[in-house]
């Protein structure tokens, strides 16, 4: 999967476009004309580019529809416009429509049988560019071009990074509760390209993605133990992450990629390890008797978040990332599972009380806390790139689990379509 | 009769007043296993684990300890449960035991992983506390993985099979 970005650089409008960043729980989402997109080219090749670009139109409608900040017209085949007329679109046509933004692009054959995806989205009211970009793709990767097209107009309006071309990863659930056959699974983040990545004979657990979505570290029941494993997804291939026959578990990676936090059981303790992303000698960064576990790092990687119920209770504690300057920022009741959100300002988790478990959010520094789910069991929050909406695992009462996201504007959660039960998601950054 | 001497001593220190338990000297066994009595022998040899797990339950007095909602910390009725399988244990030294120990279900998944893992933990060191040699005896967490009441179960597993797995989780 190459994505090749050619010369039109990144233009995205920063703040002071008019068509300014949405408050979450902003009560009216910003409008989008997306006409469908056109092609150069002429004859049979032109057909089979002008169909292949509608498809794409689509798409991106169909991403944007999801957020909760923009609001496609629906793609017209009658909106149809000319090639020189992606640079210079007529506004007028679309404000009186009640756009305020526009997204144009074409697509164009290539002779080495790849093709160009272009995007450029406007301000519609100011008849303003606020960004471009570009690619040359194999025809296979056109949905990935057209997400990338997404999250143009999404950064270009909000200001957030699309999470339109993102990866997730699960553990898909078969069988009879008690006897569960659980596989690694990922998908791109609308449930396309479905892949299962372990065979569904060893229990497996809680995949957690590479920053490049390459690898997953995971928990496999291979060794008759938990244990931390490493799948390459290129090329297939698993191995553990640490030698040893000791207990591990939760592993993260860091933002840059080249470590990973776990846990590990010592008789009655479990303490938070770092070690280097292809292995090497664990290096301790608790001490604190109890458990201590789901180390996050921030997003610059200074500082873990992680769960202890050291106090007697799980709580969310900050660290710094070599393990001093342990604070407690959650009091009261009980909280685990954080996950940082990659802007840095939020700390998701899964708070619990009453045999209850809702998913919620709060700031590094213990402020600002609020619950956005009400369960009953609701747990595993993972952000999206945007730090916009929350991926979480909640179990019906039919104690089947699914996957679930919700946006922080308030509004309420949807079900993701997957081919069967889903537990422990994963969301990854957006792709480059 | 040796085993019914052991049995006897296994189950006075079953009874709650073990609280003040001492160290249960350390019983030196004759270099080979002790035979099986006759009526098990002759099925066992087929089908040795369904028979011996069946044995274990009857006799052992149940293979589960319970626990408190949240808590690793072995209940008077947990203690008296383990007495038992001690003295069986040590009355079948080449019987290989794991112990699986569960989280709550209403837990989250990681910290209920490490929260079976202490159950099972303190079982395993309540069993070597009673006597039960620590090769015997490994340890392991399911987590939330098979839904039930919090507890830790003690399984037979095949002679040199998958019991490998190093107990007390030491790397």
């Amino acid at each position: 999967m190459k994505v090749v970005r050619i010369g039109l650089a990144l233009l995205a409008a920063c703040a002071g476009g008019a068509a300014a960043a949405q408050q979450p729980g902003a009560a009216t989402a910003t409008v989008i004309a997306v006409p469908p997109m056109t092609s150069p080219d002429t004859g049979a090749k032109g057909n089979e580019m002008l169909a292949m670009a509608w498809q794409a139109t689509q798409l991106i409608a169909t991403d944007l529809r999801q957020t909760a900040e923009i609001m496609p017209l629906t793609p017209d085949r009658k909106d149809y416009y000319s090639y020189p007329e992606v640079t210079a679109p007529t506004f007028s046509k679309w404000r009186d429509k009640g756009a305020k933004a526009l997204l144009t692009g074409f697509v164009q054959s290539r002779s080495d049988g790849r093709m160009t995806v272009g995007c450029y989205v406007y301000d519609a009211e100011k008849g303003r560019e606020l960004g471009r970009i570009g690619f040359i793709v194999a025809p296979s990767e056109w949905r990935r071009a057209a997400h990338k097209c997404s999250g143009l107009a999404y950064k270009a309006i909000t200001g957030a990074p699309g999470m339109f071309d993102s990866r997730v990863a699960y553990v898909a659930e078969t069988g009879s509760p008690g006897a569960r056959v659980k596989r690694i699974a990922t998908m791109d983040s609308d449930g396309f390209d479905h892949h299962y990545e372990t065979p569904g004979g060893t229990t497996v657990l809680t995949p957690r993605l590479s920053p490049d979505a390459s690898r997953i570290a995971y928990v496999s029941y291979l060794g008759g133990i938990p244990q931390v494993r490493i799948i390459d997804l290129h090329s297939g291939e698993q191995r553990p992450l640490i030698g040893g026959t000791g207990m591990s578990f939760a592993p993260r990676y860091s933002p840059d990629g080249s470590k990973i936090v776990f846990s590990m059981m010592f008789g009655p303790n479990c303490d938070i390890y770092v070690v280097g992303a292809n292995g090497g000698y664990p290096r301790r960064l608790t001490t604190a008797p109890g458990i201590d576990t789901d180390p996050s790092f921030s997003p610059d990687g200074s500082k873990i978040v992680f769960e202890s119920d050291r106090s007697g209770s799980q709580q969310l504690y900050v660290m710094d990332a070599d393990g001093s300057n342990e604070q407690r920022i959650t009091f009261g009741g009980a909280y685990a599972s954080p996950d940082w959100s990659p802007d840095g300002n939020w700390i998701a988790f899964t708070w619990r009380g009453g045999g209850v478990r809702r998913i919620g959010i709060v700031k590094p520094d213990g402020s600002d806390q609020k619950l956005l789910t009400t369960g009953p069991a609701d747990e595993g929050p993972s952000w999206a790139a945007s730090s916009r909406e929350i991926l979480f695992q909640r179990t019906d009462t039919s104690a089947r689990p699914g996957l679930w996201r919700i946006a922080l504007d308030g509004s309420e959660p949807r079900k993701m379509t997957i081919p069967q039960d889903g537990s422990d998601p994963d969301w990854s950054g957006a792709m480059d | 009769m040796m085993r019914k001497t052991l049995f006897i001593v296994a189950v006075a220190l079953a009874t709650p007043a073990a609280a003040q338990l001492r160290l249960p000297h350390i019983i030196r066994r004759p270099g080979q296993p002790q035979p099986l009595p006759p009526a098990q022998v002759q099925p066992g040899l087929q089908q040795p684990i369904g028979v011996l797990r069946t044995d274990f339950a009857t006799q052992a007095g149940g293979t589960t300890a319970y626990f408190m909602s949240g808590s690793a910390e072995l209940s008077p009725q947990a203690r008296t449960v383990l007495s038992g399988q001690s003295a069986w244990l040590r009355l079948h030294p080449e019987v290989s035991v794991r112990i699986e120990g569960h989280g709550d279900s209403n837990d989250t998944r990681d910290h209920a992983l490490a929260l079976g893992a202490r159950r099972a933990e303190e079982v395993r060191n309540y069993l070597m506390l009673l006597g039960v040699p620590a090769a015997q005896v490994s340890a392991m967490s399911w987590g939330k993985e098979r839904p039930g009441a919090p507890r830790a179960v003690t399984v037979i597993v095949p002679s040199g099979g998958p019991a490998g797995v190093a107990a007390g989780g030491q790397p």
